[in-house]
């Protein structure tokens, strides 16, 4: 081994000279001309500075456009964000420059312009001829929007694919062709001399069980695992490969360690716990919002939107804000004055905040009657509301009732029901005089507590606002106070100014409730939105607005086909309810139903988080092979490190296959690396998170030619390449010559990436009521869409083609913003109840446990998976500290290496608060050691005012092993480890295990199982 | 307040109330261009208020300009402002050469490199500077480095390049807040001077009379001598993305 390392250590520093010469070329220069007499710069007056993309003659306005300069408009994919932008391209070295925003897209611009406009005037209105001089339409790219294009030329892309050599992780390489990796992935066999490895033909059985006697897990295909990052407008695609062709069930994406408490937070409330709907606040025309664990201007999604929008809002418009937050971060504003204020709180415990003010607002008699008496959406409407809620509907509490936690019904009290009981037929009930009636187009009593008669005898009923109202007033608001760290009269005064602007009053949170209590404090945060009733008004919250689909359009369905299947079983990740496992039935049948071997979380979407579990433990079920999709989980999971190495294992999981543009820690540990495109080499379709009102389609294609290297058919390698050529050599359906019906039926080929998204586009620019225009020649040549235009006029119809062409000259398509409202109320209005009790949290067992949860929001204190407090197993008197995580202005967790983001906050220190740095001796920029059960880390520390007492917060996206801060050897070329990448220090890496889980699980949240990064039990010292 | 500003706004003369701002598809005003001896003067308005500490103008001026690995012509200085009694709070502080009326880095130039330009720029002739730094040291802003690459006096130049031909200064166009704001300080319709006349704005420096073109809205009186780039709650770590005094901001 030591010969090893001493051979590695020679070749990296000759690799370092190869590979990184130039700024070594450029001393030795200026070394030989002398001190004064440095590169002569393009201009005198101007230096190297970029020749303008166009000029505009100041007497006529007319604009002419630098002919060696293309402007595209396209998307960026720096953050989830993914906001349309405009990039300049120099054609001859098929290079980006610069970017910044799309004035069409709403992600990038506010107010953005009439779709109508041409790429002319769109040009126009940016520059100084605009409207305001040009800063009325303004459209922007943020700090890491403005520096990730160098992502694209980063030198440590991989852009052959790449076979492991020795054993997973080892940071050794061999590239391979790609007709090689086909064959090997598909086919198997003895691929790393440890013996034989089923490929993906094989495990492709969509009859044998994947598990002997558990016929409810689905065959064996669902042995074949795709973890994704995010939905970068690339995942219909993959995901019509992975169930509609090959059968497998089994993806999921980052949210689970992303933002995911709050989401399933948010979707307990408005009744959706897979898609999970989430609502923003409308800021310009909002009086006061209050923001809890997000931190609008400083990070999130839509950033630069929400930026936009709170900085106009604080300054010339009307909103007053508070950001409750552990630490002080941009979305406060100083010069802003009492506009913007900050309140700090403990990690962890916002549902104490939220209970508090919930307390508070029904002992003070300032919850929106007029708007939760309406039990119906007839009822809603009478009433002139744009929403309702169940907060009248009656809830069954009697201890032991087989329903119990669920609401009473029709058919319960015998009432004659035309289909199912308990199906949407069968009506909800409320309270009356005479007993439970169905629920009409009347209000209902609000709060009802008793014992009602029904077919089978008495039975104890309260409404879901008496539930939420108990809830509330199980703790006093001074214990909600000492709980989350803020004075009682700072929730008070909280309280009063959420209750004092009628509708336009709003709580807004995000990944800041990645606790262990997350789930139930982001219920309970937003529940405080349904108390006010604001929901689709008009400076209350507001969903998005929806987008034009690329998938199932006038044009083309890409959304079945012939010959599709359907895929069978549970998922990997347990998010279905463990009753309908054989693991239940058996051990029901032997006397103790509870505890399963493993955690399920029947109210929660796809799980990352578990599925790691699953994988090492092979509980449910194993995989035979993974597929990471330009995701990161082994960065991303706090805790993760205590089973990396169980993933290691070839035995455990025998195929890992990544395919991403780079080898980040995660694609690091598998087989075969695809290389993929980047930023603006790419194809896709995108639709708002949240915070557009109107209907918006960000589009993304290629502008600038791929860097990767082309395959035998001459296309180049990735993704699209990689899931075709698998499902051809597998002859799966759906692909090939005969794979995407048109509106008559007719079938198209899906050879190569432009089938599938130029139909899309097609798709996007034909739906609704209007299509959008022809582009005309010069939309085209200004947006050079020029550059694509053979492959539109090859794959698309006559009458399509100039449509779908408008889609990638304009950057998308985007309702125009006048649409954002009718009246005061929004346009896109969400139309389900809000879910004041969920009877689907409210009624499951934790299968760990098989004890309850209670189905409204309340302060629930951190559990691990066994039902013990979290606290009691690491008191605070050994562990005083709360550790946290927050999001950077400019890193995240994949942008590294765009090194212009280095220059300005060159690593993450420690951040602590003056008071415990005193307590500890610790001085500004003392090197300190913080533990957690999890682990351990070193680093600097920082001591401000702007954070709350006892808590270290650690700002995410440093501490990298992945993206070149390792060595890595490639052939016999070492690419060698650049110390920048790997700067700072990384909260995961202290992240915690569940102690109470029998197989090795990370510490998730019981109900949405999410990950824990808010909040870690923690010591600190000075070293 | 700085009285500097106060001399302009009495110079340039008010307009009604209600006039109409600029019109989409002209290149300036009704009233600067029916005037034949109108010279445009460039300015900026920083909107404290505004700006969210993204930098994207930091970043995109790099891209723009080739800005050398150590230096910085535009860069957003982020403080934590504690004052008595008063919550700790955040304040971003956009920073870049002030294009002075009166540039104290100009008379020091022993070559005359060193210029004001016909709109207001204060600009360098790399063909003619020595790379002497002088006017490194005489700015009061630090807003002057010696750029590595070509060895003479770097700085902004209000993207000189740019807004000669119609465009807008790389850092404004990106500005996510929309904190920077750019025009025509002569131009009693540009949004600069309506922002002037609205707001009550100040300048950092103001007993150094350079008559700087950079005015901020909302500058805190604690921030208007910081100038040089210590970030009060980013201590350098390596010391590679931290300002020293003649590198730049």
């Amino acid at each position: 081994m030591s010969t090893r390392r001493n051979i590695l250590k020679g070749a990296a520093a000759a690799g370092a000279l190869g590979t990184f010469g130039a700024g070594y070329a450029e001393t030795l220069k200026k070394l030989a001309k002398g001190k004064w007499s440095g590169e002569v710069p393009n201009a005198a007056l101007t230096g190297n500075s970029l020749t303008p993309e166009y000029v505009i003659d100041p007497d006529t306005g007319d604009l002419a456009m630098n002919p060696d300069i293309a402007m595209s408009y396209t998307m960026c994919i720096g953050c989830t964000t993914m906001c349309g932008v405009r990039v300049k391209v120099d054609k001859a070295q098929n290079k980006v420059l610069r970017v910044t925003g799309n004035p069409y897209s709403p992600m990038s611009t506010d107010p953005f312009i009439p779709y109508e406009a041409s790429v002319k005037d769109s040009f126009l209105a940016m520059a100084q001829t605009g409207k305001g001089d040009g800063l009325t339409n303004r459209s922007t790219a943020c700090g890491r929007g403005n520096a990730v294009l160098q992502q694209v030329d980063n030198p440590r892309r991989v852009l052959k694919p790449l076979k492991r050599v020795g054993p997973r992780g080892s940071g050794k390489w061999q590239t391979i062709s790609f007709e090689q990796l086909i064959e090997e992935v598909v086919e198997g066999g003895d691929l790393f001399g440890e013996g034989r490895v089923a490929g993906l033909r094989e495990i492709r059985d969509l009859k044998t069980p994947i598990k002997n006697g558990a016929p409810e897990l689905g065959p064996r295909a669902n042995g074949l695992v795709v973890m994704n990052c995010v939905d970068d407008g690339r995942d219909n695609l993959l995901l019509r490969w992975l169930k509609q062709s090959y059968g497998s069930t089994n993806f999921t994406r980052h949210g689970s360690y992303c933002g995911g408490a709050y989401r399933s937070g948010s979707g307990a409330m408005f009744g959706d716990f897979k898609k999970m709907p989430h609502a923003k606040p409308d800021f310009l025309e909002a009086e006061f919002v209050m923001f809890v664990g997000t931190a609008p201007g400083n990070a999130g999604n839509p950033f630069k939107r929400v930026g936009n929008l709170i900085a106009k809002a604080r300054s010339d418009g009307k909103l007053d804000y508070v950001v409750v937050d552990p630490v002080l971060n941009n979305a406060q504003n100083g010069p802003s004055g009492d506009r913007s204020r900050w309140v700090p709180i403990k990690p962890g415990t916002d549902g104490a905040l939220a209970m508090a003010i919930i307390g508070w607002m029904f002992d003070h008699d300032r919850i929106n009657h007029a708007y939760l008496a309406q039990p119906s959406a007839a009822a809603a409407e009478a009433a002139g509301e744009p929403s309702w809620t169940n907060a009248t509907h009656l809830v069954i509490v009697e201890e032991g009732h087989p329903r119990y936690g669920r609401f009473l019904r029709g058919s319960d009290i015998g009432l004659a029901v035309e289909g199912d009981a308990y199906s949407d037929v069968d009506p909800f009930l409320i309270a009356s005089e005479a007993g439970p009636v169905p629920v009409g187009a009347e209000a209902a009593p609000l709060f009802f507590d008793g014992v009602v008669a029904t077919a089978k005898g008495p039975v104890a009923v309260k409404t879901s606002l008496t539930l939420l109202r108990e809830a509330a007033a199980s703790r006093t608001l001074m214990e909600y106070s000492e709980a989350c760290g803020i004075p009682v009269e700072t929730i008070e005064g909280l309280a009063t100014e959420l209750t004092s602007h009628g509708r336009k009053a709003a709580v807004n949170s995000h990944g800041g409730m990645m606790s262990g209590s997350g789930f139930y404090n982001a219920y309970a945060l937003m529940m405080i939105n349904t108390l006010i009733g604001n929901l689709n008004w008009k400076g209350g919250t507001m969903i998005a607005g929806g987008w034009f689909p690329d998938n199932k359009g006038p044009a083309y369905d890409l959304a079945k086909f012939p010959g599709m299947v359907t895929p069978k079983g549970l998922p990997i990740g347990r998010n279905v309810p463990y009753e309908k496992t054989s693991e239940f039935k058996a051990k029901k049948a032997a006397g103790q139903a509870y505890p399963a071997d493993g955690p399920w979380y029947p109210n929660a979407p796809g799980l990352a988080t578990e599925w790691i579990s699953s994988m090492v433990n092979h509980y449910p079920y194993g995989a035979e092979a993974l597929i990471f999709r330009n995701t990161n989980p082994i960065y991303g999971v706090p805790g993760i490190s205590h089973v990396v190495d169980r993933l290691k294992d070839p035995k455990v999981v025998p195929l890992i296959i990544s395919v991403d543009p780079f080898i980040n820690e995660s694609s690091a540990i598998s087989d075969y690396i695809v290389p993929d495109s980047v930023m603006y080499e790419t194809w896709g379709f995108t639709k708002p998170w949240g915070g557009v009102a109107t209907k918006a389609t960000t589009a993304r294609w290629p502008v600038i030619e791929p860097k990767m290297e082309k395959n035998a058919e001459g296309q180049r390698v990735g993704l699209e390449t990689f899931l075709i050529a698998t499902a051809k050599r597998m002859d799966l359906p759906g692909f090939g010559d005969q794979a995407i019906p048109d509106a008559d039926g007719t079938l198209h080929p899906l050879n190569r990436a432009e089938d599938w998204y130029l139909r899309g586009a097609a798709n996007v620019a034909m739906i609704g009521k209007t299509p959008v225009p022809e582009a005309t020649d010069e939309d085209l040549e200004l947006s050079n869409v020029a550059r694509i235009r053979a492959d539109l006029e090859a794959v698309l119809k006559p009458e399509e083609w100039r449509r779908a062409a408008t889609i990638y000259a304009k950057g998308g398509r985007y309702e125009n913003i006048e649409r954002s409202y009718q009246g005061d109320k929004a346009t896109y209005a969400f139309g389900a109840p809000m879910l004041v009790w969920n009877e689907g949290l409210g009624s499951f067992r934790r299968a760990t446990t098989g004890t309850r949860m209670p189905g409204s929001p309340t302060w629930f204190e951190a559990e691990f998976a066994d039902g013990s407090k979290v606290a009691d197993h690491y008191p605070a008197a050994d562990w005083p500290v709360k550790v946290m995580s927050f999001k950077s202005p400019l890193q995240n967790s994949y942008s590294v290496g765009a090194k212009a983001l280095l220059r300005i906050i060159a690593s993450n220190p420690v951040v602590l608060g003056r008071a415990l740095a005193e307590a500890h001796g610790i001085a500004n920029g003392d090197m300190v050691r913080l533990t957690t059960p999890g682990g351990s880390l070193e680093s600097v520390a920082v001591v401000r005012d702007g954070i709350a007492p006892d808590t270290v917060a650690i700002e995410h996206g440093y501490g990298h092993k992945g993206f070149g801060a390792q060595d890595i050897m490639i052939d016999d070329d070492i690419w060698p480890a650049d110390p920048r990448l790997a700067t700072g220090v990384l909260l995961n890496d202290m992240g915690m295990v569940d102690p109470t889980r029998a197989n090795t699980g990370v510490w998730v949240d019981p109900v949405s199982g999410t990950a824990v990064r808010q909040g870690l039990p923690a010591r600190i010292e000075r070293i | 307040m700085d009285t500097n500003r106060r001399g302009f706004l009495g110079a340039m003369g008010r307009v009604s109330i209600g006039a109409a701002a600029t019109v989409a598809g002209a290149g300036q005003s009704a009233t600067a261009a029916t005037d034949p001896d109108h010279r445009t003067h460039w300015g900026m308005v920083v909107d404290l208020r505004k700006c969210i500490g993204c930098q994207a103008c930091t970043v995109a001026c790099i891209m723009e300009n080739d800005v050398p690995e150590d230096a910085f012509r535009t860069h957003v200085s982020v403080y934590e402002l504690v004052k008595d009694g008063q919550d700790p709070a955040m304040v971003m502080l956009p920073r870049l050469c002030n294009h002075c009326d009166n540039p104290p880095c100009l008379p020091v130039c022993p070559v005359e490199a060193t210029f004001k330009a016909e709109n207001g720029e204060v600009l360098v002739d790399a063909s003619k500077c020595v790379g002497c730094a002088y006017c490194v040291q005489a700015c009061p802003y630090d807003a002057r480095f010696i750029n590595h690459e070509t060895q003479v006096a770097d700085k902004c130049t209000f993207c000189f390049h740019r807004t000669s031909v119609g465009l807008l200064p790389a850092c404004v166009e990106t500005c996510v807040g929309g904190a920077r704001n750019f025009g025509d300080l002569n131009d009693p319709d540009s949004e600069v001077s309506r922002m002037l006349r609205e707001n009550e704005v100040s300048v950092l420096r103001p007993e150094m009379h350079t008559n700087p073109n950079v005015y901020y809205i909302g500058l805190d009186e604690v921030l208007d001598g910081r100038v040089a780039g210590e970030a009060a709650y980013r201590p350098p770590l390596t010391g590679e993305a931290q300002a020293t005094h003649g590198e730049g901001l």
